[in-house]
């Protein structure tokens, strides 16, 4: 374990340093309380405190359109693209890194997505600590994604007048070298993060009725309540809820032609399972053709299916599909209805 | 494949979306390669009535439209209905909130008489169509999208998903966010939220969804404390006429 120190005077000259080393990448106000990642030139474009961006990260491993292939019928020629950037994520969060991890299972799953695959090994994270809620919807302690986890090159935590800094791999290391603006943590620093992760253990406090081991449980015996019902009244399949999700990852292939009517291109898109023609398939029938029924798939690919084939949650409790819902549907309210409606049974 | 005849023709509307068009710039002599002009008041002198594709701007409004929607349905191989005229009625429908002779009488007075006039209808509401493409004024990137569904012959799917859609993954800050009202969350997407990427709201040009959850969106409606016959007028202004969908 390798700790370092970098005074809060420093940042700006950090993030600059950086910039001119590698593309940066971080979060950036964007007013109303929203924030994006964006480029950013220097440490005061940088949201230090933010609230889970609009988009997690994901859009830099995974883009919303991405193009696959570029085609030729008359020549008969089919060319793999692979477009991808180097650069730097400042400042991703306990929720967005374990959202990343879960993209990493899935992708390096077969078949292998060979294009997250190189993008990823492009992009150094550097993670950022939440030293408290962001705010009410945020529920990462029920999925242990309070405390940081692995899957970072760097680890930033705010301390009194410098953030310690975990360095985790050899990426990170180089960009302490290369930044020259770190010193080795004393035990001062160290006993400091212990302060802050010993708080941390009493602000954050599973936040709903069930506990993290038993939550895949209470989904098994969900499938038939009454609470799908309540959503499918209430939902109105905008899709906002899987287009910010950190671990959702579906996306629709489409074949564009050329002006030229010979050349072409094959590009996927971001999808997701609450939009209604997702599950609709030749001949018109549709699988699940309630909103209903679309939500609760939502929930059990988080908290069911990948527990069975990943063994862990999808959801990072990020707060994200709550935040943006635009009626209300509260993710901790679901789970915690799904708790009470089994119990009115026994 | 020789080039299909291609007409245009504007019936109630502003022809803007035609000048779309005349605005592609450069694409315009790519798609001129695949398709022969015939009729196209806008651009050119020239007319026919010998045309493979029509393409319909403007919603039906009087009898005579009617007589000329079906005249050129029936020598049509294609008909698109193009801009939000002909697809949901558009701004004309709002003529529709009103009794005709009322109408008549504000906008011509006492020569009204010499005006008559129907209750605004898209053109899938008096004759077959065959290809949407909706807005005000149309995206090109999707007309464009549909004029090589037309030249393949295979159907165009208008996306049946809200405008929220594109707006996320364009990552906008949401105008609900913002405190403003905004028709994305009922209409459907295929515009890449172009308002919204540049500042303004959805107005719902494009249609509402098929499916809109009414009962969610009145919740919606009260969680964001926005009264129904304001949203209700909103909505009207451009999507009126698809009351006539809802008695069939």
């Amino acid at each position: 374990m390798q700790y370092q120190v970098l005074k809060k005077s420093s940042f700006n000259d950090f993030i600059a340093s950086l910039a001119r080393i590698e593309k940066v990448v971080a979060p950036v106000a964007r007013g109303y309380n929203t924030f994006s990642f964006q480029e950013v030139k220097d440490g005061q474009d940088v949201a230090v405190k933010y609230i889970p961006t609009i988009l997690p990260p994901k859009k830099y491993f995974f883009p919303q359109r991405e193009k696959l292939i570029e085609f030729n019928k008359s020549a008969g020629t089919l060319e793999a693209l692979l477009e991808y950037e180097k650069m730097v994520i400042f400042g991703v969060h306990t929720c967005d890194l374990a959202g990343i991890q879960c993209l990493n299972m899935v992708f390096s799953d077969k078949p292998k997505d060979i294009n997250y695959l190189v993008r990823k090994n492009k992009i150094i994270i550097i993670g950022l600590e939440c030293n408290e809620y962001c705010d009410q919807y945020a529920s990462c302690k029920v999925v242990d994604n309070h405390l940081p986890n692995g899957g970072y090159d760097l680890f930033f935590t705010e301390l009194t007048d410098s953030f310690i800094v975990h360095v985790n791999t050899i990426y990170g290391d180089e960009l302490i070298d290369k930044t020259r603006l770190f010193n080795p943590a004393e035990q001062i620093h160290l006993d400091q993060l212990e302060a802050v992760r010993q708080k941390k253990r009493e602000i954050f406090k599973d936040e709903v009725k069930v506990n993290h081991n038993d939550l895949a449980k209470l989904f098994d015996k969900s499938f038939d309540s009454k609470v799908w019902d309540d959503l499918d009244a209430r939902c109105i399949a905008c899709g906002n809820c899987t287009n910010v999700c950190p671990s959702c990852y579906c996306f629709d292939m489409l074949d564009n032609l050329n002006l030229d009517l010979n050349t072409g291109d094959r590009t996927r898109m971001w999808d997701g399972c609450q939009n209604e023609p997702f599950a609709k398939v030749a001949g018109g029938e549709n699988f699940r053709k309630t909103r209903g029924a679309r939500q609760r798939h939502r929930y059990f690919r988080k908290f069911k299916y990948p527990v069975e084939r990943y063994s862990r949650y999808f959801c990072t409790g990020c707060g994200r599909c709550t935040r943006t819902c635009m009626a209300k549907i509260s993710l901790k309210e679901t789970i915690n209805a799904l708790v009470d409606s089994k119990e009115e049974k026994k | 494949m020789s080039k299909p005849r291609v007409a245009f023709f504007d019936f109630t509307c502003c022809e803007g979306c035609q000048l779309q068009v005349a605005n592609f710039g450069e694409t315009l002599l790519d798609i001129l390669n695949l398709i022969e002009v015939v009729t196209f008041r806008e651009a050119m002198s020239e007319k026919s009535e010998d045309y493979d594709v029509a393409i319909i701007e403007g919603s039906i409004t009087t009898e005579h439209d009617v007589e000329r929607i079906k005249h050129i349905r029936s020598r049509a191989k294609v008909l698109v209905a193009y801009g939000s005229c002909a697809t949901i009625g558009g701004i004309n429908g709002m003529k529709n909130k009103f009794p005709l002779d009322e109408i008549g009488k504000y906008v011509y007075q006492d020569k009204a008489k010499h005006f008559p006039t129907l209750p605004t209808r898209a053109v899938h509401q008096v004759v077959k169509v065959d290809y949407f493409v909706n807005g005000c004024p149309v995206y090109q990137p999707e007309f464009v999208k549909v004029l090589k569904c037309i030249l393949a012959g295979i159907p165009y799917a208008v996306p049946d998903y809200a405008v929220c859609v594109e707006c996320k993954l364009n990552e906008n800050v949401c105008m609900y966010d913002k405190g403003i009202t905004c028709l994305g969350p009922v209409t459907k997407a295929g515009c890449n939220s172009w308002c919204i990427n540049n500042g303004n709201i959805c107005y719902g040009c494009r249609g509402m969804v098929t499916n809109p959850a009414k009962n969610g969106q009145m919740d919606i409606l009260k969680k964001f404390n926005i009264a129904l016959d304001w949203i209700i007028n909103k909505l009207d202004m451009y999507n009126k006429p698809r009351e006539l969908d809802e008695r069939k």
